[in-house]
């Protein structure tokens, strides 16, 4: 008996400490992170936070210093430009179609139907976006280069940029978007549905009025989650970017078809050539990211507090 | 008199009034059902397409056995360093994360009050979750690969996807424990067996198909990861690649496919012909094995369920 509540107390103490395992490691990830971020700021041959954020020079390791002394320069405002541009535009084209997918599979689908989409978006949520990348390089890059040359004079990288970063953005966060709503509008009771209908009111008006309100800070969440999701996604959007600076042409619409920066794109193909004080720049590039995503993640937990229904 | 001689018109007026209604409400209808049928044909579309541009793309390659071969003359051209590679690295880091996160599951259903802890811990994982793969590969350049002195290797590797896929699995894992009726806990514990004792023969047992798709889910997931590898595995190679040795690096199906149609290209001593084999080629194979991992996952918790409430 006395061996056995031995028994049963160890067992306790070593899942409680799996389970503290993981507020330790995010907790790590903060400090490690953090601890190398601000070192670019104080060291010799560093930068300060003013250029960090407002000069579109990014040369970390003084490669391409025109001056030809190999002075490096840490100016992140192309990279940081570069994602929120592509961030914004992939989930607002997400937007519609998400949200008419969840609406579709919850209220309109044949149930033949729904049963062959769900598998399909199961799959999809764990797409690979070093694949979607890949498709995106073979078939959508020359796709554009062809479709966008009677603008750019033939040029041979028209296809790579943010107009292609985006559309394999929408590809990678659609799936996210879709389940996450689907599950927003399956919480929304039936009764809902029920009183709006026995009142008279159309399909169409059941959704907009009654069903679309009433899981709205749920589908805010849902969206807030597909941006957390691409403003970190890198491999698919770094095969199509393309670029090593932001264009100087950044008010006109061809600013889409030429090679692009973005953070995660300078990240993964720049960090392993690194040391020193061009590695710190990197670190913190990563911690600004954590920090863009922890935000995220705050305004979705918010939202979600706030929904009636879960 | 008077609302005798004006009621029918207003009367008239007001059918009238009300059939137009109906008809727009009806119109709105329809045009907003069509639409939502459109915009679910374009996503289902977009889809279907990529599954099938994928697998018209490499489909050809996966028949030429040289494609597989771990001869030294075509190690180059064939990707059965990388598919050793992934299923190693797949099977090293499953062997860490599923008893964490198990255990991990275990304490937050079973034993734990809701409290702070409780929140706490699920706050960190949602925040885990939502960190980016290449941002969680830096974290695990500084902790694994320099820190700890691993250096590239298999080992940093797993450890860095045990980071990634801790949220994914724990969910899983606690949704399993949390599908098991609270009737049978008590009936275990109403016999008398202690908690721990109640939750290796009755609950565990139960959850069994929940935490079996856990498993197989998380392994999609880590043999579809890249980015947190790149900098904490390696990208490349060395002589012999076909050992048990954790601290060599090593890359994956997915890094190589990224390398290949980046930077390696030409380092590696490829045409770009035969870059574009390999890549189309693991790119079709990836995608074939992830189809047939969710598969399973249906089925594979589906056939343990029956087998379980039979017995």
């Amino acid at each position: 008996m006395q061996q056995r509540r031995i028994a049963d107390q160890s067992a306790r103490i070593v899942f409680s400490i799996c389970a503290i395992f993981l507020i330790l490691v995010i907790v790590g990830v903060f400090f490690f992170l953090g601890s190398n971020a601000f070192r670019l700021f104080f060291e010799h041959g560093g930068s300060d936070l003013k250029t960090f954020f407002t000069s579109t020079t990014w040369d970390p390791t003084g490669n391409n210093d025109p001056t030809g002394n190999g002075n490096p320069s840490f100016g992140a405002a192309g990279l940081i430009i570069g994602s929120i541009v592509i961030t914004l535009l992939s989930v607002l084209i997400t937007i519609p179609f998400a949200f008419a997918m969840a609406l579709f599979l919850t209220e309109l689908s044949p149930t033949w139907l729904a049963r062959t989409l769900q598998p399909l978006l199961e799959l999809f949520t764990g797409m690979p976006s070093v694949i979607v990348g890949f498709l995106g390089l073979t078939v959508l890059v020359p796709f554009l280069t062809k479709l966008v040359a009677p603008f750019t004079d033939n040029s041979p990288t028209a296809g790579f940029g943010w107009g292609a970063a985006i559309i394999v953005l929408v590809v990678m966060i659609l799936p996210t978007v879709i389940s996450v709503s689907v599950d927003a509008l399956r919480a929304v009771p039936g009764s809902v549905r029920e009183a709006s209908l026995a009142l008279g009111a159309t399909k169409w008006q059941t959704m907009s009025q009654a069903i679309i309100p009433a899981a709205a800070p749920s589908l805010a969440t849902a969206v807030v989650l597909g941006m957390a999701r691409a403003i970190g996604e890198t491999l698919a959007v770094s095969l199509v970017l393309f670029g090593s600076s932001i264009p100087k042409n950044l008010f006109t619409p061809l600013v889409f078809f030429q090679p692009n920066v973005n953070i995660t794109q300078q990240i993964v193909q720049d960090f392993g050539e690194t040391s020193g004080v061009s590695r710190d720049a990197y670190w913190t590039l990563a911690f600004l990211l954590l920090v863009i995503s922890f935000l995220f993640i705050c305004v979705s937990r918010y939202l979600a507090s706030r929904s009636v229904y879960r | 008199m008077s609302t005798q001689t004006v009621s029918p018109t207003t009367e008239e007026n007001r059918t009238q009034e009300l059939s137009r209604l109906i008809g727009r409400l009806h119109a709105t209808n329809n045009v907003a059902v069509t639409i939502l049928w459109i915009l679910m044909a374009i996503v289902a579309l977009t889809f279907l397409g990529t599954i099938v541009l994928l697998l018209i793309q490499g489909l050809s390659y996966l028949f030429n056995p040289s494609f597989y071969s771990t001869d030294d003359a075509l190690v180059n051209v064939s990707i059965a360093p990388e598919l050793f590679n992934t299923f190693y690295i797949l099977t090293l880091s499953e062997i860490i994360l599923v008893p964490i996160a198990l255990a991990a599951a275990i304490y937050l259903v079973e034993y734990a009050r809701q409290g702070p802890l409780v929140t706490v811990v699920h706050f960190a994982a949602e925040t885990l979750a939502g960190v980016p793969s290449i941002v969680l590969g830096l974290f695990g350049v500084i902790v694994f690969v320099i820190f700890l002195h691993m250096g590239l290797s298999r080992l940093s590797g797993a450890l860095t996807l045990l980071c990634l896929n801790l949220p994914l699995a724990l969910r899983l894992f606690e949704d399993a424990l949390a599908s098991v009726p609270r009737e049978l806990r008590e009936g275990g514990l109403a016999l008398g067996g202690t908690k721990w004792h109640v939750i290796r023969t009755v609950v565990l047992p139960s959850a069994l198909p929940g935490i079996v798709t856990g498993i197989i889910l998380s392994a999609g997931k880590i043999i579809g990861e890249a980015a947190a590898l790149i900098y904490t595995a390696g990208v490349s190679n060395p002589g012999n690649v076909f050992t048990l040795n954790p601290l060599i690096s090593s890359d994956t199906l997915t890094i190589h496919l990224w390398y290949v149609k980046t930077q390696g290209a030409g380092s590696a001593g490829l045409s770009s012909a035969q870059a574009s084999a390999i890549s189309a080629g693991s790119a079709t194979l990836l995608i074939i094995v992830l189809l047939l991992i969710n598969i399973l996952a249906r089925s594979l918790g589906r056939y343990i369920q029956r087998r379980v409430t039979a017995a």
